[in-house]
């Protein structure tokens, strides 16, 4: 486990971020991980004097979250990117590039979710 | 007072700025929104020559991984790799040998040195003083054949490896790079003079993309960003490699502007020098590496100060021999925020120098 993380819903994320703001925090990224069991970990990464704080939010890849750009303004790419990169769905994020500031229409959809890779079980000539 | 009583206000304008452009030495696109020759609103356009390096580290081993990570960014190369490797060591419980952790800081300063010189070369050029650019570039070749001459590389040098690093340097070799370092901190002092006193420079600089220190810490600044703002942050403070064992304070400068930013530079350049002096005259005999057993298992996170400011990596392993997940936050990412910021209210003239004052790496932003 990374140091000072912690586990939180996303339903209090706005509340938590806020409060990091309040109390001094620098917003440095956020890091989406797929987890492979159809669920994301959505991890924000704060500093304060060179201490790191890290929130992690854990949700299935259907649900959606909300974007933290209102808060923190410098969220906006890291943001798009992780809609764009694992297909998280994130709301009303302050610049919205509508899933074209990396990929272009003949990309891939999500290329960092991981994909189901199903091995054929090939029967062995006896 | 037209005929409708309204008043008549100037038509905005939207004009693209790249990705192609003189000064750019990479792709980035704004498109900038003006009102005659004020910017009104900056939009950036990234995802020219994203490489999908991240989900490379995921389908190769973890040690193959130190070469890809080099090749995010050929100015940052060290510090990309020392970032990774750190990471690895801490999940793997590895102690490097302080030998290996002194040439870390040695190389790892050159690449620092080399960095802020093709940048102050780079700023001449957009601001139109050729002559100054070349000089500046001539100082930083000296830099580059001494890491020829110790690493076999003049750019991507991989002496880092997980556990140390791949290269010692002779006492001969360390002479010779602390002798080099005082020729370019000696070259530098000469050129200095321009880039403090010229009236034309100081003309394209001074007063020019402000940012407020609140403003530069709300927006995540990092790197010389930060600190020409007034704001003491560095992560080579923390101690990591053998900057713990050093002697320094963080280049900090208040003027906030162009002009801040570059005497932050300016000063890194000399404080290099001076790390890599200390790091000679201290760095111990001993092992370089040691072996690497087993399989990584577990998260972390790394940073490191790169000449652009802070970068992070997030490792995850699962005890097998590639990774779970590598991320990366190159510090150019956290510093694209802050150029919006700067650009509206500034002239469509100073565009070049703003961009440039980020010190832009899209390599490392497309990662």
């Amino acid at each position: 486990m990374i140091e000072n993380a912690f586990d939180i819903s996303k339903e209090l994320l706005h509340i938590e971020v806020e409060d990091s703001k309040i109390n001094g925090y620098r917003f440095v990224t956020a890091t989406c991980v797929d987890l492979g069991d159809g669920t994301l970990d959505v991890i924000y990464h704060f500093d304060k004097d060179l201490e790191l704080k890290n929130l992690r939010v854990n949700i299935k890849k259907e649900d959606e979250l909300p974007s933290i750009s209102n808060i923190y303004f410098s969220a906006i790419l890291v943001e798009n990117e992780m809609k764009e990169l694992f297909g998280l769905k994130i709301k009303n994020i302050a610049i919205d590039y509508g899933g074209h500031m990396l990929l272009s229409d003949e990309e891939l959809d999500s290329p960092m979710a991981k994909q189901q890779i199903v091995i054929e079980q090939r029967k062995g000539d006896k | 007072m037209g005929k409708s009583g309204k008043q008549n206000k100037s038509a905005k304008t939207v004009i693209p700025f790249g990705p192609q452009h003189p000064v750019l030495p990479e792709p980035l696109h704004l498109k900038l929104v003006m009102e005659d020759e004020i910017i009104v609103e900056a939009i950036p356009a990234i995802g020219y020559v994203h490489r999908g390096l991240e989900k490379l580290t995921e389908i190769k081993e973890f040690t193959q991984n130190v070469f890809i990570v080099e090749r995010i960014c050929g100015i940052c190369s060290v510090m990309h790799a020392q970032a990774y490797c750190q990471g690895i060591e801490t999940l793997m419980n590895i102690q490097v040998p302080d030998r290996a952790k002194y040439l870390r800081v040695i190389w790892a300063e050159l690449h620092r040195i080399h960095s802020h010189l093709l940048w102050l070369g780079l700023l001449a050029d957009a601001f139109g003083f050729e002559s100054l650019f070349m000089q500046v570039w001539r100082n930083r070749e000296k830099v580059m054949d001494i890491m020829e001459e110790t690493a076999g590389g003049r750019v991507i040098i991989s002496v880092n490896t997980i556990g140390g690093t791949r290269r010692d340097m002779s006492p001969e070799a360390l002479r010779k790079v602390a002798v080099i370092a005082d020729e370019i901190k000696e070259d530098m002092k000469e050129l200095e003079k321009v880039f403090m006193a010229d009236y034309t420079v100081k003309h394209r600089l001074v007063g020019v993309g402000v940012l407020e220190p609140d403003l530069a810490y709300e927006f995540g600044a990092v790197g010389p960003m930060a600190r020409a703002s007034g704001i003491k942050q560095d992560l080579r403070t923390t101690g990591y490699a053998a900057y713990g064992e050093l002697d320094f304070e963080p280049v900090v400068e208040t003027g906030c502007d162009s002009y801040a930013r570059t005497m932050v530079r300016l000063r890194e350049v000399y404080q290099s020098v001076d790390l890599i002096k200390q790091a000679i005259g201290k760095i111990p005999d001993g092992e370089i590496n040691v072996p690497v057993k087993g399989m990584p298992k577990g998260e972390v996170i790394s940073r490191v100060e790169q000449p652009r400011g802070e970068v992070l990596y997030y490792l995850k392993a699962n005890g097998t021999k590639n990774l779970e997940r590598l991320r990366i936050r190159t510090p150019t990412f956290a510093n694209i925020p802050t150029l919006l910021k700067m650009l509206p209210g500034s002239e469509l003239a100073d565009v070049p120098v703003l961009i440039l004052t980020i010190d832009p790496c899209i390599s490392c932003t497309e990662r």
